[in-house]
C-alpha cells in the first residue's frame, strides 16, 4: 500500500483514500469542431505504457474527492511530485534532478 | 520428571506444570516449554515424517526455521492447525499434539517405502514420471500426486476463532528483539520518538535467552534484557511479542501478524486469535538476526541431528538437554561453546568435529580443559540409528583425501555451518544483496526504503557488536527523523564472537550418488538431487529451484538456501554472487488465513447496503438478492408460494391494481448552479435546455467511445436545478465520471454535485389505482393527468413528510415515485401500504419490476448493454439531441466500428413454441445445422415468463439485429435447439396508453 | 452492547470504561458547496467564517462546519436549524452562486469516546489518528467505507456514515469495542 501525497489536502496519506485514473494530460479534443478518427482514437484508446516515471491521475476518493496529477515511476512505485489539475506539467528532467 | 531437565535453568516456570497430549499420549512440560522442548525434555526426539520420503525427523532448530517438527494442534472443534511448528507452539493444559505425514503412526509408516525407492524420485521426478501414457492422467498420475501432496491435513469444519486487524503508525519499527533491537529501539525511544518494537518469540532478549552468561554494562544479559524492555515500555514504546513481522511492503508498511491466543489454556472469548498490523513506520530497523545453517553431509536428517546453537537454546531456554552423548559436528566456532555449555550442563561430549584443521587456540583450550575429545579437519560421512542417531561416521580429511572412518557413538549429533544473516524482509524490498566472500555469505547492500539492518543481520558476530551497532542504527534513525540521539557504547563480557567457513556438501569416502546428504529437509531434497538438476541443463537457480522444490518448502529456504547455492555454484563451476539467491517472497512464516480475513467473514463478509425499508422487506418474508453492494428484495412470497408464482401475483396485481416497490437504491446526484443545464447538455445525450422545471426527462449517457454507460431518469426542479436518478450499480461510477469531466475538463462551469442516493427514501406505486391510493396523502399538488402529467416532477408533501415526487413508469402502468428523506421512509412505506390494502396492493421486488420493463421494452443498462453497445443498437436513438454542439460520446459515436453494418444489436425474441423460455445468457445461431464450432451471433440478455403477454418474451443482442424481423434464429442447448422468432422489443401495450390513466 | 435497529434509535451502542460508542440524535446536515471568490459572502450568509484549509473547522452556536475539499463544506446543526440556513444561503445565491443542499438523512453519526478511542478506530482506518488535530477532521475511510470523521477531543470522535453502510461499519465498532475490553 502506497503513501500518496494529495496537493490539495497538502498532507501525504494512505493509498486507500485515493483512487487510480488512468494516463494524465490526456486532453479531450475539442467535439464541436470536426475531429479525425484517428484523433479521437489515441484520445480514447492510446496511452503510454511506461516502465519508469509515468505521468498518471489519481483522485483522493475518500478525502477532498479531487483529481489531481502525479509522475510515478513504474518500476520502484515511487511518486516524483503530485500536482494539481491545470498545474504545468513537470518536466521530468527537472523531478529526476530533484529525486537526486 | 525426565533426566534431560536441568533444574535452574530456562526461562520455565518450574512452579506451573502443564499436560498436553502428542499423538494421544499425555506428556508433561512447564509454562513456557515449546512442544518441541517439552518433548526433548522427554527425550523424545521424533516429531515427524518428511514430505517426499517419509523419512523420520526430529526437531533440527529451536525457533520459526523449523523444516521437520511440524504437527497439527488441536483446541476444539474447527479449532485445528496443521504444520504447526512444534519448535514455536508453547503448550498449554489441554493441547492436543498430532505428527502429520505418517501411517498409521510416527514410528512405523507405509509411506517410508518411497524411502528404500529413493533412486525414483530423485529431482525432477514429477516432471519424468508422470509423462506418458496420457489415459493415465486422470485415473493414475492426478490421484496419485494429489494424495501424496501437502503435509498436514486441512480441518475441514469452521474455524470458531475470532481474527482481527489494526493500523499502527509509528516513528520506528525495530524488527526484532534480541540485543541489536534492543539497543535500537531504547536508543530511538530515549530521543522521544514512537518506537514499536516487535519479535516473534514469546519473550524479548533473542540470542540473549541463549546465551545468559554473557554480562551487559556489568548487568546479566536477560536482566539486562528485561530491564531494556521495562525501560522501553516506561518511554511509550509498544512492545509485542508473539509478534512476526511477515511482510515489508513499499513506504514501510510492514505487516505484522500477532498471535494472542495460542498459548493460552482458557483465551478469552472476545480475544482474536491473531491480529494482523498494518504498520506504516516512517523508520525500520531490520534486526532479525542470523539463522544457524546445517551440514550436507550423508544422514544428516535422523532424530536427533539438529543445529548446535538450538541445542544451546534448548539448553539455557528451556532447560532441556537435548541428549546424554553428543557429538558436535562444525564449521565455525559458535558450536563449541555449544559443546562447553552442553557439557558443564552434564551432557557427555564424546567429541567436537570441526572440518577446519586449525580451530583457534583458545577453543582447544577450553576443550581440552573439560576432557573433550577433539577432531579437527575431519568430514561426517554417515550416521546410523532408524528413529534416532545412535552413531556418526567421521573421517580425516588430509590434503583432501577422505582418510579412514571412525565410528563415534552418540545419541545426538550437534551440527552448525555457519550463519546466514536473515534477510528475508530486506530482499522484501528488493534491496540489493552482496556476496561478502571472508564470511561465504550474502549481505545487505543498496536499500530501496528507509530502512537500516543491524547486528547479525549485516554479519556482525557476538552480542557487542550487535549491541554497538543496534545502538548506532537507533540513533542513525533518530537522525533521519531530525531527533537529536547518541549511541551507547556498550561494555560486555562473556561475549562469544567466532568465525567459520562455509561448505558445500562434506567430502566423503563413500560412493556420493548413494549419498542421502539433505540441503532442503521438508521437501527431501539433496545434494544429489541438485547436481543432477544442473547436469540436466537447468543452469538459472530460480530452475533448480523448482526442478528440485529446493526452497520451496514452509521454511523458504531459511536452512537450505545458501547450502543449495553453495551446491549449485560448485556444479556450474561459477561463483555464488554469478549464481544468485532465488527470491524471498512473503510471509516470512506461514501465515494463517484467518489473520488475512480478519473480521471480514460472516456477517462482516463485506459490506451489505440496505435500504431503509429493507427491514419491512425482511419482516414480510422477502426474499433477497444482492444488487451491487446492495441487498434488494427479490420477490414477497406468500402461502408457500416458489419464485415463479410470487413473482407471477406480484405482476398481474401491479398491472390490474396497484403495486408498491422499493426503489431507494437507486442513485440520485443533485446537480446545481448556474450552469446546471449547461453541465447536463454535456454530459447526456439528450437536450436539456427546454426541459421546464417541473418536468423530467429519460436521461443517456454514453461514454466518449459512444457506449452506453447509465440511464435514468432526470427532474428540473428550477432552473439551476436537477435531480438525477442513475442505475443502482452505476450511482458511485456516474458520479466519478461526472466529477472528472467537471474538475478535468470543464472547470470553468460553475456547477456542483452531491451524492442524495442516501438523503432519500424512494417509493415506487404502479398500476391502475396508483393514484387513487397516493392522491389523499399529497398535498400541494394535484395529482390529475392535466395537472401533473406523466414525467412531472414536484416537491410537495406526502402525508405529511417533505417529499420530491415523480410521475414516472418503470412498468408502463400509472406511475409515481415518491422521495422522502430517508429517515422517513419506512414510516411512509407502511402509510401507503396500510392505506393500499384497500386498493388491491401488492408490495414487489425486484424480479417483478424485471419482468414489467421488459414486457414494456425497457432495458436494463448493464444487464442488456454490456459495455459495447451503442444508442443506436439498443434501440434508443431517440434519446439524442440531435442539434448540441457537444456532449460526451457524440464524437464517439461517429466511429467508423459504430456506424458500421452488422453491429449487435437488442432485439426481441419469442420461443416459437410459445412455452420455452431461454436462458439468458443462451448464445445465438443462424443455422443450427453447421458444423460445431459454430458461429455464435448474438446472446439472450433477459429472459421471463410473461403473464400479461401470455407467453416467455427475451431480449437478445443479434448482429443485424433490426433487419431480422421476423426471421427465425435458433439457440443450440444441451437438449435440443430451440427456434425463436426475432421480434421488436415492446410486447405490451405499445401505445402506452397505460401510462396516461 | 446494544443492537443497532433499523431505525436507527440513538443511544448506546457499546459501553465500557475503555471505549464506548454511541447512535448520536439527528442532526440538519447540509452540503455547500462554493467557489474560492464567494466565501466571504457565504460566510456572512452562515455567519461562519468558512475555515480554508482542508479538515479544518469552524464554529458558532450549535453549528459546526468543516472544510473537506477545496470547494466543499458540511455543515452540521441542530435538525431543527437547516431551513434558517437554507434561507440565508438562498438569499445571496445571485450574488454568489453556490450549491446547498440538505443531506440530513443522508447520514447517521455515532460518538466514540474513551480512552480506547483511537486503538477503536485503528481496526478500520488507514490514516494515522494521532495526526489528527482536537478540533479538526477529514473525510477517510473506515474498512473500505467513506467516512467523515471529527475529533472533539483527545479521546472523543464523531463519524459520519452513510446510512446503509452504517450497520456495517457500526458492526465493526461493535466487534472492536468488545475486543479492547477482553484486552
Amino acid at each position: 500500500m502506497l503513501l500518496v501525497h494529495c496537493p490539495y489536502c497538502e498532507q501525504t496519506l494512505p493509498e486507500l483514500e485515493f483512487t487510480y485514473a488512468g494516463e494524465a494530460h490526456v486532453a479531450r479534443p475539442d467535439a464541436a469542431t470536426p475531429v479525425s478518427d484517428e484523433e479521437w482514437r489515441n484520445f480514447l484508446f492510446i496511452r503510454n505504457n511506461v516502465k519508469g516515471p509515468h505521468y498518471e491521475r489519481w483522485r483522493h476518493f475518500h478525502g477532498c474527492g479531487r483529481y489531481f496529477n502525479a509522475v510515478r515511476d513504474t518500476v520502484s512505485d515511487r511518486f516524483l511530485i503530485t500536482y494539481k489539475v491545470g498545474e504545468t506539467r513537470p518536466e521530468l528532467s527537472d523531478l529526476l534532478e530533484k529525486s537526486k | 520428571m525426565s533426566n534431560f531437565r536441568v533444574a535452574g535453568r530456562g526461562r520455565i516456570d518450574p512452579q506451573t506444570p502443564v499436560k498436553f497430549t502428542f499423538d494421544g499420549k499425555s506428556i508433561s512440560g512447564y509454562k513456557g516449554d515449546t512442544v518441541a522442548s517439552a518433548l526433548l525434555a522427554n527425550g523424545i526426539h521424533l516429531m515427524g515424517r518428511s514430505f517426499k520420503y517419509h523419512r523420520p525427523r526430529g526437531a533440527i532448530c529451536a525457533g520459526s526455521e523449523e523444516p521437520n517438527a511440524l504437527v497439527g494442534t488441536r483446541r476444539g472443534t474447527g479449532q485445528f492447525e496443521p504444520n504447526t511448528r512444534a519448535t514455536v507452539q508453547e503448550i498449554w493444559d489441554g493441547l492436543e499434539v498430532t505428527s502429520q505425514n505418517r501411517y498409521p503412526n510416527l514410528s512405523f509408516d507405509i509411506g517410508a517405502v518411497n524411502d528404500r525407492a529413493y533412486m525414483l524420485f530423485s529431482a525432477g521426478f514429477y516432471y519424468k514420471t508422470f509423462m506418458w501414457p496420457k489415459s493415465f492422467w486422470d485415473k493414475v498420475y492426478e490421484p496419485f500426486i494429489r494424495a501424496a501432496a501437502g503435509l498436514g491435513v486441512s480441518p475441514t469444519e469452521n474455524d470458531p476463532d475470532k481474527y482481527a486487524s489494526r493500523y499502527l503508525h509509528t516513528d520506528v519499527l525495530v524488527v526484532g528483539a534480541g540485543p541489536a533491537g534492543l539497543a535500537s529501539a531504547l536508543t530511538a525511544a530515549r530521543a522521544g520518538l514512537r518506537v514499536t518494537l516487535v519479535d516473534e518469540n514469546a519473550e524479548t532478549g533473542g540470542t540473549l535467552t541463549s546465551e545468559p552468561q554473557a554480562v551487559i554494562d556489568g548487568q546479566p544479559a536477560l536482566a539486562w534484557a528485561e530491564a531494556a524492555t521495562a525501560e522501553l515500555k516506561t518511554l511509550g514504546a509498544r512492545v509485542m511479542t508473539r509478534t512476526t513481522a511477515i511482510g515489508y511492503y513499499h513506504q514501510n508498511m510492514v505487516g505484522l501478524c500477532q498471535k494472542l491466543t495460542d498459548h493460552l489454556p482458557k483465551p478469552d472469548a472476545n480475544t482474536p486469535r491473531e491480529r494482523l498490523w498494518r504498520v506504516r513506520a516512517t523508520q525500520v530497523v531490520l534486526a532479525q538476526g542470523a539463522l544457524e545453517k546445517p551440514l550436507v553431509f550423508d544422514g544428516n536428517d535422523r532424530p536427533g541431528v539438529m543445529l548446535a546453537g538450538s541445542a544451546q537454546t534448548y539448553l539455557h531456554k528451556y532447560g532441556v538437554r537435548v541428549g546424554d552423548s553428543a557429538v558436535i559436528l562444525t564449521s565455525h566456532d559458535s558450536a563449541w561453546y555449544a559443546a562447553f555449555d552442553l557439557a558443564d550442563a552434564g551432557t557427555k561430549i564424546v567429541a567436537i568435529v570441526d572440518t577446519r584443521s586449525a580451530p583457534a587456540a583458545e577453543l582447544l583450550a577450553q576443550a581440552q580443559k573439560r576432557s573433550i575429545r577433539v577432531l579437527s579437519g575431519y568430514t561426517a560421512t554417515g550416521t546410523e540409528g532408524r528413529l534416532r542417531i545412535k552413531s556418526v561416521r567421521v573421517n580425516p580429511v588430509v590434503n583432501g583425501k577422505v582418510g579412514t572412518a571412525e565410528t563415534l557413538p552418540c545419541d545426538c549429533l550437534l551440527m552448525s555451518g555457519g550463519w546466514t544473516p536473515s534477510l528475508h524482509l530486506f530482499s522484501h524490498t528488493k534491496g540489493a544483496l552482496a556476496w561478502n566472500d571472508d564470511m561465504q555469505t550474502f549481505l545487505p547492500d543498496r536499500k530501496t526504503e528507509d530502512c537500516e539492518i543491524a547486528g547479525a543481520g549485516r554479519g556482525l558476530w557476538g552480542i557487542a557488536a550487535a549491541l554497538n551497532d543496534g545502538a548506532q542504527m537507533g540513533a542513525t534513525v533518530a537522525r533521519h527523523l531530525e531527533k537529536e540521539a547518541s549511541a551507547n557504547e556498550f561494555g560486555v563480557e562473556g561475549d562469544r564472537p567466532g568465525t567459520g567457513v562455509s561448505h558445500k556438501e562434506l567430502p566423503t569416502d563413500l560412493n556420493p550418488g548413494k549419498a542421502r546428504a539433505f540441503v532442503d529437509y521438508q521437501n527431501d531434497v539433496t545434494a544429489k538431487d541438485l547436481r543432477l538438476a544442473v547436469r540436466e541443463g537447468m543452469h538459472s537457480i530460480e530452475h533448480v529451484k523448482r526442478y528440485t522444490t529446493n526452497g520451496m518448502a514452509t521454511d523458504q529456504g531459511k536452512m537450505s538456501n545458501i547450502n543449495g547455492l553453495n551446491i549449485a555454484a560448485d556444479a556450474l563451476g561459477k561463483p555464488q554472487p554469478k549464481v544468485g539467491l532465488t527470491t524471498f517472497r512473503p510471509p516470512y512464516t506461514p501465515t494463517s488465513f484467518g489473520a488475512f480475513v480478519g473480521y471480514h467473514r460472516g456477517d462482516h463478509f463485506e459490506v451489505t447496503r440496505k435500504t431503509p425499508i429493507d427491514s419491512w422487506a425482511e419482516e414480510n418474508g422477502a426474499i433477497f438478492e444482492p444488487v451491487s453492494l446492495w441487498r434488494r428484495a427479490w420477490y414477497f412470497p406468500k402461502n408457500g408460494e416458489d419464485m415463479d408464482a410470487a413473482v407471477s401475483r406480484e405482476c398481474k396485481t401491479t398491472r390490474s391494481a396497484v403495486g408498491m416497490f422499493d426503489a431507494s437504491t437507486l442513485g440520485k446526484i443533485e446537480v446545481v448552479g448556474p450552469d446546471a443545464v449547461e453541465f447536463m447538455n454535456r454530459m447526456y445525450t439528450n437536450p436539456w435546455t427546454k426541459l421546464a422545471p417541473g418536468r423530467t426527462r429519460y436521461g443517456l449517457l454514453l461514454g466518449d467511445d459512444g457506449y452506453i454507460r447509465d440511464d435514468g431518469v432526470i427532474g428540473r426542479l428550477s432552473d439551476d436545478r436537477f435531480h438525477v436518478t442513475t442505475t443502482t450499480g452505476g450511482a458511485a461510477r456516474v458520479m466519478n465520471m461526472m466529477e472528472d469531466y467537471l474538475q478535468t475538463e470543464w472547470p470553468d462551469l460553475k456547477v456542483w454535485l452531491t451524492s442524495t442516493t442516501e438523503q432519500w427514501a424512494t417509493i415506487a406505486l404502479n398500476g391502475p389505482n396508483a393514484r387513487k391510493l397516493l392522491e389523499p396523502f399529497v398535498e400541494g399538488q394535484d395529482l390529475s393527468d392535466e395537472a401533473f402529467p406523466h414525467m412531472s416532477i414536484v416537491e410537495c408533501t406526502v402525508a405529511g413528510f417533505p417529499a420530491r415526487l415523480f410521475r414516472v413508469s418503470f412498468t408502463g402502468e400509472l406511475g409515481f415515485e415518491v422521495n422522502v428523506p430517508a429517515c422517513h421512509g419506512r414510516q411512509l412505506w407502511e402509510i401507503l401500504w396500510e392505506a393500499g390494502q384497500k386498493h388491491g396492493i401488492c408490495a414487489y421486488g425486484t424480479e417483478t419490476m424485471h419482468v414489467l420493463r421488459a414486457e414494456k421494452g425497457y432495458i436494463i443498462v448493464g444487464q442488456d448493454t454490456d459495455g459495447t453497445v451503442t444508442p443506436h443498437d439498443a434501440g434508443i436513438s431517440w434519446a439524442i439531441g440531435k442539434n448540441k454542439p457537444d456532449f460526451v460520446g457524440k464524437r464517439g459515436l461517429e466511429r467508423p466500428d459504430l456506424v458500421a453494418e452488422g453491429r449487435k444489436q437488442l432485439v426481441g425474441l419469442l420461443t416459437q413454441d410459445g412455452i420455452t423460455k431461454l436462458e439468458e445468457g443462451a448464445q445465438l445461431v443462424l443455422d443450427p445445422n453447421q458444423p460445431i464450432p459454430m458461429k455464435m451471433v448474438g446472446h439472450v440478455t433477459s429472459s421471463y415468463h410473461s403473464d400479461a403477454v401470455g407467453r416467455p418474451i427475451a431480449f437478445a443482442l443479434l448482429e443485424g439485429g433490426h433487419s431480422r424481423m421476423g426471421e427465425t434464429i435458433y439457440i443450440p442447448m444441451p437438449d435440443g435447439v430451440i427456434n425463436a422468432e426475432v421480434t421488436g422489443t415492446v410486447f405490451y401495450d405499445p401505445k402506452g396508453a397505460r401510462l396516461k390513466l | 452492547m446494544m443492537a443497532l435497529t433499523p431505525a436507527f434509535t440513538p443511544g448506546p451502542l457499546v459501553s465500557g470504561n475503555v471505549v464506548s460508542v454511541a447512535l448520536m440524535a439527528p442532526a440538519g446536515r447540509l452540503s455547500l458547496r462554493l467557489g474560492q471568490a464567494d466565501i466571504p459572502v457565504l460566510s456572512a450568509a452562515i455567519g461562519i467564517e468558512l475555515p480554508t484549509r482542508i479538515g479544518t473547522r469552524a464554529k458558532n452556536g450549535p453549528v459546526d462546519v468543516i472544510c473537506l475539499g477545496p470547494d466543499e463544506w458540511q455543515i452540521q446543526t441542530d435538525a431543527t436549524d437547516t431551513q434558517r440556513l437554507t434561507d440565508a444561503c438562498a438569499a445571496v445565491y445571485a450574488q454568489a452562486p453556490h450549491s446547498l443542499t440538505d443531506v440530513s438523512a443522508r447520514e447517521i453519526t455515532v460518538q466514540i469516546e474513551g480512552p480506547g478511542a483511537t486503538d477503536l478506530l485503528t481496526i478500520g482506518c488507514p490514516r494515522d489518528i494521532d495526526k489528527i488535530a482536537i478540533g479538526e477532521g477529514c473525510r477517510t475511510i473506515v474498512d473500505g467505507v467513506s467516512a467523515v470523521l471529527w475529533r472533539d477531543g483527545a479521546n472523543s470522535f464523531r463519524l459520519d456514515i452513510w446510512r446503509s453502510f452504517a450497520p456495517y461499519v457500526i458492526g465493526l465498532l461493535q466487534t472492536g469495542g468488545a475486543e479492547l475490553a477482553a484486552e
